[in-house]
């Protein structure tokens, strides 16, 4: 058993990171959200409608970025996001597609094929890929992995434009760092649930870090 | 419906799109069925009646063999990259991406056939008799593979086995369908003298209706167990 | 218990033999292959009635030990599969003085055998993830018992060296048959449940490890 208890409530605009060493579950609580394994007990519901059960309704609300990338490495990347924006039969897709494309700065490669795109670039295109539905919820397993500074500092504005439009980030995260800066609330995932939770708007990575072995040690 | 007509659509394009591009797999199955033709006609001998009985069973032999290797594409693409599940993350329906593939392949296998029938028609000189009944029986036939091949390359190549075990599996599970669908082809190529037609000369006993009844049975069963059984496969 | 009920079904085989070869005895001699043949056919369609059951069970439940029974049927199956080819092969060189012929029964015992072949092969090459290895062969397990009434079917269609249906004679004869009859059947859910049971305890020894 990999995860037993765990509650947790997202409301519109809210972000939550969660963190946790190597091994604890984090991932798996991520593919759970998006639907991808399915729960031994308990359920899951976006926007009232329930996941795991198949409701396109849950999923045409879902945006993932997991730990691959899921591009299609033959296709260009106007040609991968044209496929997913229609994949969701998305509205106002070619707006959208530009527009991510321009806030992620893609457009030099816009019509490069996935393959040769490097890390970075990819988890790029895949970041765009979760949002060309304009989800309300976005689900995220590391995605500043192969972020360079400069676009960590674009997936950070970008976190944030969602969130205030009203969209919940779940983010998955070991850097404690990035995870506070982009997030509204921290959570730690440990021996199987969620055991501590902090609203990390005003504090730093440090001070986070304190409470929780605060409470570790309390809990002994 | 939206969703089902804009996934089949976005998947269906973007897999004829990523072949064309890839130029990887139609090339291949040219060849492949190309070289099993010759390789079958040069161990037959030249003897007319010969060759216009090895030629139909060739045809389907090369289509069968060179099919599977279009099967094993449609999903080791999405294998990379983890594709398959943003799929299946995606609010479509298993079944709408099954027959979306399906039809990705069977244009696969028509392009293959424009190329591989005539040739065919000329390494065994073989005269066709009836043009529509051929296309039919072709794309009954074709049917059968893709239907079959899909769910089956699916659940083979997510499970990472190497080597020839989609073949196997697609070929086990297709074996009462070839009986009909060789004994059609050599009627419309006319192998088959109408005296035999009814007799008990050949494995198949009947018409070529019977043949083709039989091959029409068998694409809607299979495609519809496959289509039901393709969402709990792909799905945890 | 199990024990006991392989000493009953060889000792049905043995009365059913006894019988056969006496007072139940076919003319000519050849056609005794029958009390042979014709129960490790029904056998081996009993076994791949559970192989699907077992692998609707697993789809429908995913527990393993559906899987576990998938596969002991798919392994005994395998063995009357070849049983009733070998016996039907003899047979027919000694009725009709052929080998083989696709003849429907003759094929629908072929598909069959390689059907089994061919799930054993999917058990054998798709190691690893034991959760995806159950789920492939479960939907294989189905798909292929959607074949066997297709190839029943296109049986019609094929000439036929069998007799159209077999009788027996006397009650000496039905007296020989039902026995092996029951024996097969018999050892074919002794073999199943022994199987079963073995590919548990190796799971538990692995686990244990």
């Amino acid at each position: 058993m990999v995860l037993d208890g765990v509650d947790l409530r997202l409301e519109a605009g809210w972000s939550v990171c969660v963190c946790g060493v190597n091994g604890a579950g984090k991932s798996t609580l991520l593919k759970l959200v998006a639907g991808l394994l399915r729960p031994d007990a308990g359920s899951m519901r976006l926007c009232g409608s329930d996941i795991g059960s198949g409701g396109d309704a849950a999923r045409a609300g879902l945006g993932a970025v997991l730990h691959e990338p899921m591009v299609y490495a033959d296709l260009t990347v106007l040609e991968n996001l044209r496929f997913f924006a229609g994949l969701y039969a998305a509205g106002r897709a070619e707006s959208r597609i530009d527009e991510l494309i321009d806030r992620l700065q893609l457009a030099p490669y816009r019509f490069d094929r996935a393959a040769v795109l490097s890390r970075g670039l990819l988890q790029r295109l895949a970041i765009a890929r979760a949002l060309v539905h304009e989800p309300a919820v976005l689900v995220a397993d590391e995605p500043s992995t192969g972020l360079d500074a400069e676009a960590s500092g674009i997936l950070l504005s970008i976190l944030e434009g969602f969130t205030a439009a009203g969209g919940a980030v779940l983010m998955a995260t070991h850097d404690v760092e990035f995870g506070i800066r982009c997030c509204r609330k921290a959570a730690v995932l440990d021996g199987r649930r969620i055991c501590f939770e902090k609203d990390v708007c005003d504090i730093d990575a440090a001070a986070f870090t304190r409470d929780y072995l605060a409470y570790a040690r309390e809990s002994r | 419906m939206k969703h089902f007509l804009s996934g089949f659509n976005a998947v269906f394009l973007k897999d004829l799109i990523a072949e064309l591009r890839a130029k990887q797999v139609l090339p291949s199955m040219l060849v492949l069925g190309l070289l099993i033709m010759w390789i079958l006609r040069l161990a037959s001998s030249t003897s007319s009646i010969d060759l216009a009985v090895t030629g139909p069973a060739a045809l389907w032999i090369s289509i069968l063999f060179s099919g599977l290797l279009a099967q094993e594409r449609s999903f080791s693409v999405e294998k990379e990259n983890g594709c398959l599940e943003a799929l299946l993350l995606a609010p479509v329906d298993a079944g709408t991406v099954y027959l979306a593939k399906v039809a990705v392949n069977l244009v696969m296998l028509c392009v293959f056939e424009i190329v591989i029938v005539p040739a065919a028609i000329l390494m065994f000189r073989l005269e066709v008799s009836d043009w529509p009944v051929l296309v039919a029986v072709l794309m009954l036939g074709n049917l059968a593979i893709s239907g079959v091949g899909t769910l089956f390359s699916a659940l083979v190549c997510g499970a990472g086995a190497r080597g020839a075990v989609l073949s196997v599996v697609v070929l086990a599970v297709l074996m009462p369908v070839m009986v009909p669908a060789v004994f059609a082809l050599m009627v419309v190529f006319g192998a088959v003298p109408a005296a035999l037609v009814g007799t008990g000369a050949l494995a198949f006993v009947g018409s070529l209706g019977s043949a083709l009844g039989y091959m029409v049975a068998f694409d809607a069963v299979f495609i519809a167990a496959c289509w039901l059984l393709f969402g709990i496969a792909v799905r945890d | 218990m199990r024990l006991t009920l392989m000493f009953l079904s060889v000792a049905l085989l043995l009365l059913s033999s006894w019988i056969g070869l006496t007072a139940g005895r076919i003319e000519p001699e050849c056609r005794n292959i029958i009390y042979m043949h014709v129960p490790s056919s029904i056998a081996a369609l009993v076994c791949f009635c559970v192989l699907l059951a077992a692998s609707v069970g697993y789809l429908a439940t995913s527990r393993v030990s559906w899987d576990r029974v998938a596969a002991a049927a798919a392994e005994v199956g395998l063995i009357f599969a070849t049983l009733l080819n070998v016996t039907g092969s003899i047979f027919s060189r000694a009725e009709w003085n052929v080998w083989w012929t696709p003849s429907p029964r003759l094929v629908t015992a072929a598909v069959l055998w390689f059907l089994y072949v061919v799930y054993a092969i999917l058990r054998i090459s798709l190691g690893g993830d034991r959760g995806l290895r159950a789920r492939v062969c479960a939907v294989f397990g189905i798909i292929a018992f959607f074949d066997v009434p297709m190839v029943i079917i296109s049986a019609r269609f094929m000439p036929d060296i069998h007799r159209a249906g077999f009788s027996f004679d006397s009650a000496w004869q039905t007296a020989a048959f039902l026995p092996a009859l029951a024996s097969m059947l018999l050892l074919a859910a002794v073999l199943i449940w022994l199987k079963a049971d073995l590919l548990a305890a190796r799971d538990m020894l692995e686990k244990e490890i």
